[in-house]
C-alpha cells in the first residue's frame, strides 16, 4: 500500500513537470453550437497515433472541475489529446458551475446534441479513435448518448462513478412528479419548479429539464450498459455513499468491466485520485 | 475708612471665590464652545471626507457588482433566453446576494431596449446612456434614483458586447447602508439642486447636501464636563455651606464671642475676664488668642487695679493731711465746690476751729509738742462730729467742717460739742500747763450757697471768737460785717503795706496823765492806717496781725513810725510815749534793738513799752532779758491789758516791768453796783501797788471812775474822759479841778 502511495506521489510529481513544459500546448477552445450558443472547452493535443479523449463532468459542472481538469493533465501528459468541454446548460460561453437553484432549461438531450458537436469538432481535427470517459451524471449522460448516436470514432468508454439521475423521491411519488409535468407540458405550461434532482435537493426547472433527466433512470442507465457495442470500464469508488445498493454488482452484472478503486469517494480524489489515473491510463494503454 | 466686619470679610471672600468659580466655569465653557465649533468644523470636514470615502465605496462596490453580473453565467443565460427573465431578474438575483437589497437590475439588449419591463420598479425602457464610467441622477416622484449602466459582453474576455445590465438604486439609502458614519449624519443626507442630470460618480459627492454631527467624543466629553460641572456646583455650594458653617463655628462666633467679651471689658474695665477654662475654642490660633488677651487682661487688670489702689492712695494722700489724717485745704476745695454744685443742697453750715494761741505752744513747747496738740484735737473734733461730717484741717492749727443740710442750731450743738471734748481733753500730757481752748466761727448759708462768702462770715465769726471778751463761740450775722477787714484784701494789703512803709501808720496819741494831778506823763499812741479815702483802726490792723503772725514786722513799723513823729517834735510826743510791743516782739531782738536806737535817738523822751499778750509769751526768760535790757536803758515798761486774760498775776511776778496796766474790762467793776468786784479791784490794785508798781487805769470815760481810780491809789490813767482834759491846750489840767 506504501509503494502504491509512493509511486503516486511520483507520478503526480512528473504530472506537474510535464505540465509546466507542455502546458503551452494547452487550448481553450470555444464552439459555437447549433443554437447559437457558444460552449467551451479546454483542448490537448497529443500524440496522433494515440486515441483522443473526451473527459466529460458531472451534474451542472465545467471541465474546470478538479478531477476533470487533473484527468486531462494527466492524460494529456501521458501524451494522449483530451478535449474537456462545458456542457453549455443554456448558457453561452458558460465557464461557472450552475447553482441548483440557477434556472435550469437545459434537457440530456441538448447535452447529447453538444458532445455529437464536440465528437465532430474532434473528428474535424483528425481524431479518428476517440475513448470517451465521464464522471457521475456525465457518464450516465455519455453512456445514453452512445445508446443514442453510436458515433464510430469512439472505442473505448470509460465510466467513473456512474451514477442514474438520483432523486430523493421514491418510484410512486417520483411517477406522480412525472406525470404532473408531463400534464403541465401538455398544457404549454413553462413555468419552472423546484424538485430534487441529483445532487440538487431544490433544482429550479422547467418541466422539460425535470422530465429529461428523470428519465436517467437505473434501469435506463443499466439497459444502456448493456448495449454498448464498445468496450467499457466501468471505474468505481469502493467508498461511494452515493450508489444506491447493489448498483455496482448490477453494472458488473452487465459483464463489462468494473475496477473498484478501493475506500475512494464518489469524487475519486485525493490519493484516490493516482489510482484512478493508473486505471485509466492503463486502460488506455489497453485501447492502443 | 470703613472698618469690615469679619463676617462681611468672608462673605467678601466667598463671593471672590465662587467669583472666581464662576469665570472660570466661564472661561471653561467658552473653551469647550470654541472646542466644539473646532470640532463642528472639523466635523463637517471629516463628514465631506466620509461622504467622499463612501461614493468611493459605492463606486467600488457597484464596479464591484457590475462586473459580477456582467460576467455571471446566468445573466448571459437570461440574455439570449429572456423567457425566464423576470424570474432571475425578481428572484435569482436577489437568491445570490450579487445585488444586495435595496439596488433594481435590468437587462438591455445590444441596441439598448429593455429585455422585458418591470411593472414593479420603473426602469427606462431604452438606454439613453451606454457610457459604463458616467451614471444617471433622475427624480422620479420627488425621490432621486441613481441609474448605473453597464455592458454585458458575450464572455468575460470578449470586447463583443452581448446587452447591458442598468442598476438602479437608492444613492441616499446605500450611501447610508456604507455607514457607520462617525461625523456625517446620514439622517441628513441629501441633494442639492432636484434635477435629472448625469454625472461622474466621483463627483456625486458635490451634488450631496448633509451635515454633521457632533463629534461623539466631544459630546461625550461635553456631557461629562457638564455632568462634572453640575458635581463641581453641587461641590462648591456645599463646600460653600461647609465653609460658611466651620468659619461660624470656629472663626465667626469664637470671635464674636471674643469681641464681645471684649466690647464688655471695654464698658466695664474693673470687670473680671472670664474664667479661660469656662469657654474653648476649637481653632488653636484663636485659642491661643484667646488666652493671650485673657492672660494680658489678667495681667492689665492687675496692673489696673494696681494702678487703681495707688490712684486712690494717691487721692486720699492728696485729700489727707499728714499729721492728723483728716482731710486737708484741697479735699475741702473740691468739697465745698461739690457742695455749690449739689442743687440737692438746701442749706450748709461751715464751722472752723482755731487754736488759740497755738504759735505760743508751739514757740513755747516746741514743734512736736505741738504737732501732739494739732493731732489731739483733730481727734476730739473728729470723735465728736457726726457721722458724715468730714473735718478738714486748712493750715496750722485752723481746721473746718462742712456741714451741708444742717441748720445754724445744728452746727452750734456740734460746735460746743468740740469745745467741751477739747476742754476735756488732758493736753498736760503733752507738758502744757496753759489751757488749750478753740475759737469756732460759724456760718450759715442757703441756696444759692456761696461757699465762699459762708467762708468769709465764717472767718469773721471767729474774728469775733477770738476777740477778748466774747464767746468762744461765734456764729456770723450781719453786724460782724466790721470785721470784714480782717478778710478784706484791702485792709490786709495796707497792713502789709504799712509794714513796709512805715509812713503810711498814723497815729492817735492819747495821753496818760499822772494822778491826782492829771499832769500829762506822756502819749501812748494808737495806731492807725490810711487806707484810701478812710482809717483803719487798732482792732482791725491787730486782728491782722495776729491772724497774718505780723507782730514783729508791725512793731518794727510802728517803732519806726514813731521815731519818725519824735524826730518831727510833735508836741503830743514832748513828755514821752508809749509804744504797744506784742509778745513775740518783746522776744524780738529786732524790736529790741530798735526800742534801744529810739531810745538812744531821744534820750530826753521819756519811752513806755507796753508789753501786750504776755499769755503769748513763749520765751519768758528772754521777754525778762530783754525787758532788763529796755530798763536799763531808760525806758520804762507797762505790762498791758493786766485783767484781760491776757496778763496774769504770774507773769507780774515774773516780769520785771514798771507799770501795771489795769484793763479797762477791771477798771469798769470800780463803778458796778457789787461792791465785791469793786473790792477786789481794789484790793488787787492795792497790793500790786504796795509791790512797788505803777498802776495805770484805761478806760477812764467818766470823772467818776477817775475818782474812783484816784482813790484806789493809780499812779496814771487814761482814756476818753482824760483825752478832752488833755486835748485843752497849752497844758493838761489837773482833773481833780474839774
Amino acid at each position: 500500500m506504501h509503494s502504491k502511495l509512493w509511486r503516486g506521489w511520483v507520478r503526480l510529481l512528473l504530472a506537474m513537470i510535464l505540465w509546466t513544459t507542455l502546458g503551452a500546448t494547452a487550448e481553450p477552445v470555444t464552439l459555437t453550437l447549433d443554437h447559437g450558443l457558444v460552449a467551451r472547452a479546454e483542448y490537448r493535443k497529443g500524440a496522433a497515433d494515440k486515441p483522443a479523449v473526451l473527459i466529460l463532468h458531472g451534474f451542472l459542472q465545467t471541465h474546470a472541475y478538479p478531477l476533470v481538469h487533473n484527468l486531462t493533465d494527466a492524460l494529456a501528459s501521458a501524451g494522449y489529446s483530451v478535449l474537456a468541454p462545458t456542457l453549455t446548460l443554456g448558457v453561452t460561453h458558460r465557464k461557472q458551475s450552475l447553482p441548483c437553484e440557477a434556472i435550469h432549461t437545459h434537457t440530456h438531450e441538448d447535452n447529447a446534441r453538444e458532445l455529437n458537436e464536440w465528437l465532430q469538432w474532434l473528428s474535424a481535427r483528425g481524431h479518428s479513435r476517440i475513448v470517451l470517459i465521464g464522471h457521475s451524471m456525465g457518464s450516465a449522460e455519455l453512456l445514453l448518448y452512445l445508446r443514442t448516436h453510436r458515433p464510430r470514432a469512439v472505442v473505448h468508454f470509460i465510466a467513473l462513478s456512474l451514477v442514474e439521475a438520483q432523486t430523493d423521491l421514491d418510484s410512486d411519488r417520483l411517477q406522480k412528479l412525472r406525470s404532473h409535468l408531463q400534464r403541465k407540458l401538455a398544457r404549454g405550461d413553462r413555468g419552472t419548479e423546484v424538485h430534487p434532482l441529483s445532487f440538487c435537493r431544490r433544482l429550479q426547472g422547467t418541466p422539460q429539464t425535470f422530465l429529461s433527466y428523470y428519465a436517467i433512470t437505473p434501469q435506463r442507465v443499466q439497459s444502456a450498459i448493456k448495449s454498448l457495442r464498445i468496450p467499457a470500464t466501468f471505474i468505481m469508488g469502493g467508498g461511494d455513499d452515493r450508489l444506491s445498493a447493489g448498483w455496482i454488482e448490477r453494472i458488473r452484472r452487465t459483464g463489462q468491466r468494473v475496477v473498484i478503486i478501493p475506500n475512494a469517494s464518489h469524487f475519486l480524489d485525493g490519493e484516490h485520485e493516482f489510482d484512478l489515473i493508473d486505471v485509466v491510463l492503463e486502460t488506455l494503454r489497453q485501447v492502443g | 475708612m470703613r472698618k469690615l466686619k469679619l463676617h462681611q470679610l468672608y462673605g467678601l471672600i466667598l463671593l471672590l471665590v465662587l467669583a472666581l468659580w464662576a469665570a472660570l466655569g466661564l472661561y471653561a465653557h467658552l473653551s469647550l464652545r470654541h472646542l466644539a465649533q473646532r470640532s463642528e468644523a472639523e466635523a463637517s470636514r471629516q463628514a465631506l471626507v466620509e461622504i467622499g470615502a463612501a461614493v468611493a465605496e459605492l463606486e467600488r462596490r457597484l464596479e464591484t457588482i457590475t462586473q459580477q453580473l456582467a460576467a455571471w453565467d446566468e445573466t448571459r443565460q437570461h440574455l439570449n433566453n429572456p423567457e425566464y427573465y423576470p424570474l432571475w431578474r425578481d428572484v435569482r438575483v436577489r437568491h445570490t446576494g450579487l445585488l444586495p437589497e435595496g439596488m433594481r437590475v435590468a437587462l438591455y439588449r445590444p441596441d439598448g431596449t429593455i429585455l422585458a419591463r418591470d411593472a414593479q420598479v420603473l426602469m427606462p425602457a431604452r438606454l439613453s446612456l451606454q457610457d459604463p464610467r458616467r451614471v444617471m441622477l433622475r427624480w422620479e416622484q420627488g425621490k432621486a434614483w441613481l441609474y448605473r449602466v453597464f455592458p454585458i459582453p458575450v464572455h468575460p474576455d470578449a470586447r463583443v458586447i452581448l446587452g447591458y445590465g442598468l442598476i438602479k438604486l437608492d444613492p441616499l439609502a446605500e450611501l447610508r447602508t456604507l455607514g457607520p458614519y462617525r461625523y456625517a449624519d446620514p439622517a441628513s443626507f441629501g441633494f442639492r439642486h432636484h434635477a435629472d442630470t448625469t454625472l461622474v460618480l466621483s463627483a456625486l459627492t458635490n451634488h450631496l447636501r448633509l451635515s454633521a454631527r457632533p463629534d461623539p467624543s466631544l459630546q461625550s466629553i461635553l456631557q461629562e464636563v457638564h455632568r462634572l460641572t453640575q458635581y463641581a456646583v453641587i461641590l462648591a455650594l456645599a463646600l460653600a455651606v461647609l465653609f460658611l458653617v466651620t468659619l461660624r463655628q470656629l472663626v465667626v462666633r469664637p470671635m464674636h464671642r471674643l469681641s464681645a467679651e471684649i466690647g464688655a471689658l471695654r464698658d466695664d474695665p474693673q470687670r473680671e475676664a472670664p474664667d479661660g477654662e469656662a469657654i474653648r475654642f476649637h481653632l488653636w490660633e484663636l485659642e491661643q488668642l484667646r488666652r493671650t488677651f485673657l492672660d494680658y487682661h489678667h495681667r492689665l487688670y492687675s496692673l489696673h487695679r494696681e494702678v487703681q489702689r495707688s490712684s486712690e492712695l494717691f487721692y486720699r494722700q492728696a485729700r489727707q493731711d499728714a499729721l492728723t489724717g483728716v482731710y486737708n485745704r484741697r479735699a475741702f476745695d473740691e468739697d465745698r465746690m461739690a457742695i455749690e454744685r449739689d442743687k440737692r443742697v438746701s442749706e450748709c453750715t461751715l464751722i472752723l476751729f482755731d487754736c488759740d494761741h497755738f504759735k505760743a505752744i508751739n514757740d513755747t513747747y516746741g514743734h512736736p509738742v505741738g504737732d501732739l496738740v494739732i493731732q489731739a484735737l483733730a481727734q476730739c473734733l473728729t470723735s465728736v462730729l457726726r457721722a458724715d461730717d468730714r473735718l478738714y484741717r486748712l493750715g496750722g492749727d485752723e481746721f473746718a467742717s462742712l456741714m451741708p443740710g444742717a441748720s445754724i442750731e445744728t452746727a452750734l450743738r456740734v460746735a460746743e460739742r468740740c469745745q467741751e471734748q477739747v476742754r476735756r481733753h488732758d493736753f498736760s500730757r503733752y507738758g502744757i500747763t496753759e489751757p488749750v481752748t478753740l475759737s469756732i466761727g460759724l456760718a450759715h448759708g442757703a441756696a444759692p450757697l456761696d461757699l465762699t462768702q459762708l467762708h468769709r462770715h465764717a472767718d469773721l465769726a471767729m474774728y469775733r471768737a477770738k476777740q477778748p471778751g466774747h464767746s468762744k463761740i461765734a456764729v456770723y450775722e450781719e453786724a460782724l460785717g466790721r470785721l470784714a477787714a480782717l478778710v478784706d484784701n484791702r485792709e490786709i494789703s495796707a497792713v502789709y503795706e504799712a509794714i513796709r512803709r512805715p509812713e503810711l501808720l498814723q497815729f492817735r496819741y492819747q495821753p496818760v496823765v499822772r494822778l491826782p494831778g492829771l499832769v500829762p506823763a506822756y502819749c501812748e499812741a494808737l495806731c492807725r492806717i490810711r487806707c484810701e479815702d478812710r482809717l483803719i483802726g487798732p482792732g482791725a490792723i491787730f486782728a491782722i496781725v495776729q491772724n497774718r503772725r505780723l507782730d514783729v514786722e508791725f512793731d518794727l513799723a510802728v517803732i519806726e513810725a514813731i521815731r519818725r513823729d519824735l524826730a518831727a517834735d510833735l508836741a503830743e510826743l514832748r513828755q514821752g510815749v508809749s509804744i504797744n510791743v506784742s509778745g513775740p516782739g518783746l522776744v524780738s531782738d529786732q524790736v529790741i534793738a530798735a526800742l534801744l536806737h529810739l531810745k538812744a535817738q531821744f534820750p530826753q523822751r521819756k519811752l513806755v513799752v507796753e508789753i501786750t499778750e504776755t499769755a503769748l509769751i513763749t520765751q519768758m526768760d528772754k521777754a525778762t532779758a530783754n525787758i532788763a535790757r529796755l530798763r536799763a536803758a531808760g525806758c520804762l515798761v507797762a505790762l498791758d491789758d493786766f485783767g484781760s486774760g491776757y496778763s496774769s498775776l504770774r507773769y507780774l511776778a515774773s516780769m520785771p516791768v514798771d507799770m501795771v496796766k489795769f484793763d479797762m474790762s477791771l477798771i469798769h467793776l470800780l463803778v458796778k453796783e457789787d461792791p465785791r468786784e469793786r473790792l477786789i479791784v481794789q484790793d488787787i490794785a492795792q497790793i500790786i501797788a504796795t509791790a512797788g508798781y505803777e498802776l495805770v487805769a484805761e478806760g477812764i470815760e467818766t470823772p467818776a471812775l477817775l475818782e474812783q481810780v484816784i482813790a484806789i491809789g493809780f499812779s496814771h490813767a487814761q482814756g476818753y474822759h482824760l483825752d478832752r482834759i488833755a486835748l485843752k491846750p497849752p497844758t493838761l489840767k489837773p482833773h481833780s479841778a474839774a
